[in-house]
């Protein structure tokens, strides 16, 4: 007997060691089966293992950000004032553009009201960086930087500003285990945007996300937005998720498809996440303080327009509505700088343009100057006409160039 | 002209390294194969655990020691997942087991075999892996081979400059 110990003994160490795992791991589906939590030995190890793990992890992702802090604040420093004017005026627009959307929202919000619905708004989020991942493409999740003293708790959704990234999973002293979108065991209730088909996501194989066991429809197309559908009391309801890449049949299930999403986090190359810890049926007080300025730029502007309008009322048309179409003096491009010609007197004198008359030039008959007429005689015989009256076919009627009127002494 | 048995040439063969590599490089193994998957992104394919526990195994050529380091490394890679605690405690278990067996067996100093020793054993422990998720546990975990080729691949890279590094840390007799 002694001896068949000692002659097989590695391969009884092996056996030992396989059996004692294959136990375990018993135990522990069978307690995730009935609903369970982890055990405390299995919780152990995970504690150890990210005790281990995670500062060393922090100390590379410190060092790491440091230089790339560095290297982001004092050195690549280009094109920043152009991207600053250019994020400006984004946000200008983008608070008109909320402005205008403020009133939907307010009366979905009366209409929830009535419907006895209330929707979840975003109410508090933690900012988070990723640490470190689990290592392995079979288990798509990561940890961030912040646990259980930053007020993170289980089952809390995890975001960016593009999109949803997954949940927590796991929550340690000052680290937290969070289960992206794309791994195989997750699940969120997603609806989408134009078909309103809705569905549970998960990971595939390749990483990722996918809407499974969707009944086949002729509707579904690439490119089609995807969103939460806030059923699976994690997501609020209208975050991004991805868009449509493609659809593939089931292989299980005749006459059902799975439905491939891009999502619209970048899940491969997260840094910085947000965790949202609050949730309330109202908008956050820093989002209201957003919404009433974007409300008096919205009135600033509607005043500043107000104003205008006035002031284009009061002042000459550029349309005459007695004029047709194309003789709309607007119409008219022969002229780019039009003068407008001074209107036609009613009693003319001497003054009148064209209608100088002088002894002189009473004489001459063709009204040509005499050839020893002074210069400022000249302008008093012979004034130059306004240019409008030779050069200008498109005055407006009222500068409209004048038949010419006779001279007196033309009359005689 | 002598000839050693093979329990002799195991004990003659038998490399010993300092008490901080036996401690530190299983360590760093495991932390960098969590951190280096954040920079890589999906093109982190290698398992640094797996590639000690064949080095050590190897070296040594000890199946008790390399079935525990395996088992041991598996099992922190698995409390890193949101996984069950043991799959892939199961899968570096059997590696490590094989990888000292083989190591009794062939000559090891090769850098050639140790490649290709490295490439099969990587390709065995995705098999065992998924043997116990899909059959032992019954979870639908769907497989990507392509991508445990790649791996494969990637940890026999890495062994062909981890291994040299870490024979300079050997203790000369």
């Amino acid at each position: 007997m002694e001896s068949f110990v000692v002659r097989y003994r590695n391969l009884l160490v092996l056996l030992v060691l396989l059996v004692a795992q294959i136990l375990g791991l018993a135990m522990q589906v069978r307690r995730a089966s009935s609903g369970q939590a982890d055990g405390g030995g299995v919780r152990l190890i995970r504690l150890w293992a990210n005790g281990i793990v995670s500062p060393p992890e922090r100390i590379l992702h410190s060092t790491g950000s440091g230089v790339s802090w560095i290297w982001n604040n004092y050195f690549d420093l280009r094109h920043v004032r152009q991207q600053n004017a250019d994020l400006q005026k984004t946000v200008d627009r983008l608070r008109l553009e909320q402005a205008a959307l403020l009133e939907d929202a307010k009366q979905g919000q009366r209409l929830q009201a009535l419907l006895n619905f209330q929707q979840k708004y975003i109410y508090k989020t933690v900012a988070a960086q990723v640490i470190g991942s689990s290592g392995t493409d079979q288990s798509r999740v990561f940890y961030i930087d912040k646990g259980k003293s930053d007020g993170i708790d289980r089952d809390m959704a995890v975001i960016t500003p593009d999109g949803i990234v997954g949940k927590i999973r796991d929550v340690f002293g000052h680290t937290a285990q969070v289960l992206a979108i794309n791994d195989q065991s997750s699940g969120a209730g997603v609806i989408m945007e134009s078909t309103r088909i809705r569905g549970i996501l998960r990971g595939n194989a390749s990483g990722q996300p996918q809407i499974v066991d969707v009944i086949r429809d002729q509707r579904i197309k690439p490119g089609e937005k995807v969103l939460t559908a806030g059923g699976d009391q994690i997501f609020p309801r209208g975050l991004p998720v991805g868009i449509v890449d493609r659809v593939v049949n089931d292989p299980e299930r005749d006459g059902f498809v799975d439905v491939v999403l891009k999502s619209a986090a970048h899940l491969d190359q997260l840094d910085e996440v947000l965790v949202i810890t609050v949730t309330e049926p109202r908008f956050p007080p820093d989002q209201q303080q957003d919404m009433a300025a974007s409300e008096a730029l919205k009135s600033a502007e509607a005043e500043q327009q107000k104003t205008s309008d006035g002031m284009a009322e009061k002042l000459p048309g550029l349309l005459e509505p007695n004029l047709p179409t194309d003789q709309q003096p607007l119409n008219d491009t022969s002229n780019p700088n039009p003068v407008s010609k001074p209107p036609l007197a009613i009693h003319p004198d001497r003054f009148t343009p064209g209608n100088a008359v002088t002894p002189n030039v009473q004489g001459a008959p063709d009204g040509s100057q005499s050839p020893g007429a002074g210069s400022s005689e000249s302008t008093l015989k012979k004034p130059l006409p306004p240019k409008s009256s030779t050069s200008e076919p498109h005055s407006t009627p009222e500068t409209k160039p004048a038949k010419p009127s006779t001279p007196q002494g033309e009359n005689r | 002209m002598s000839v050693l048995s093979a329990e002799a040439r195991r004990e003659f063969e038998i490399h010993r390294y300092p008490v901080l590599v036996y401690a530190l490089v299983p360590v760093l193994a495991v932390v960098l194969q969590a951190w280096l998957p954040r920079l890589l992104g999906r093109f982190a394919w290698f398992d640094l655990p797996l590639v000690v526990t064949v080095f050590f195994a190897l070296s040594r050529r000890n199946p008790i020691q390399g079935s525990i380091l395996g088992g041991v490394l598996g099992i922190f890679e698995d409390a890193l997942t949101g996984h069950a605690i043991g799959i892939n405690g199961i899968a570096k278990t059997l590696v490590g087991y094989l990888a000292a067996s083989i190591g009794i067996l062939v000559n090891v100093e090769n850098h050639a075999i140790r490649l290709f020793l490295t490439f099969v054993l990587s390709l065995v422990g995705s098999a065992t892996y998924f043997f116990v998720v899909r059959f032992l546990l019954g979870l639908s975990l769907d497989t990507d081979w392509p991508m445990e080729l790649y791996k494969a691949f990637g940890n026999s890279l890495i062994a062909l400059v981890l291994f040299p590094l870490l024979d300079r840390a050997k203790m000369r007799d």
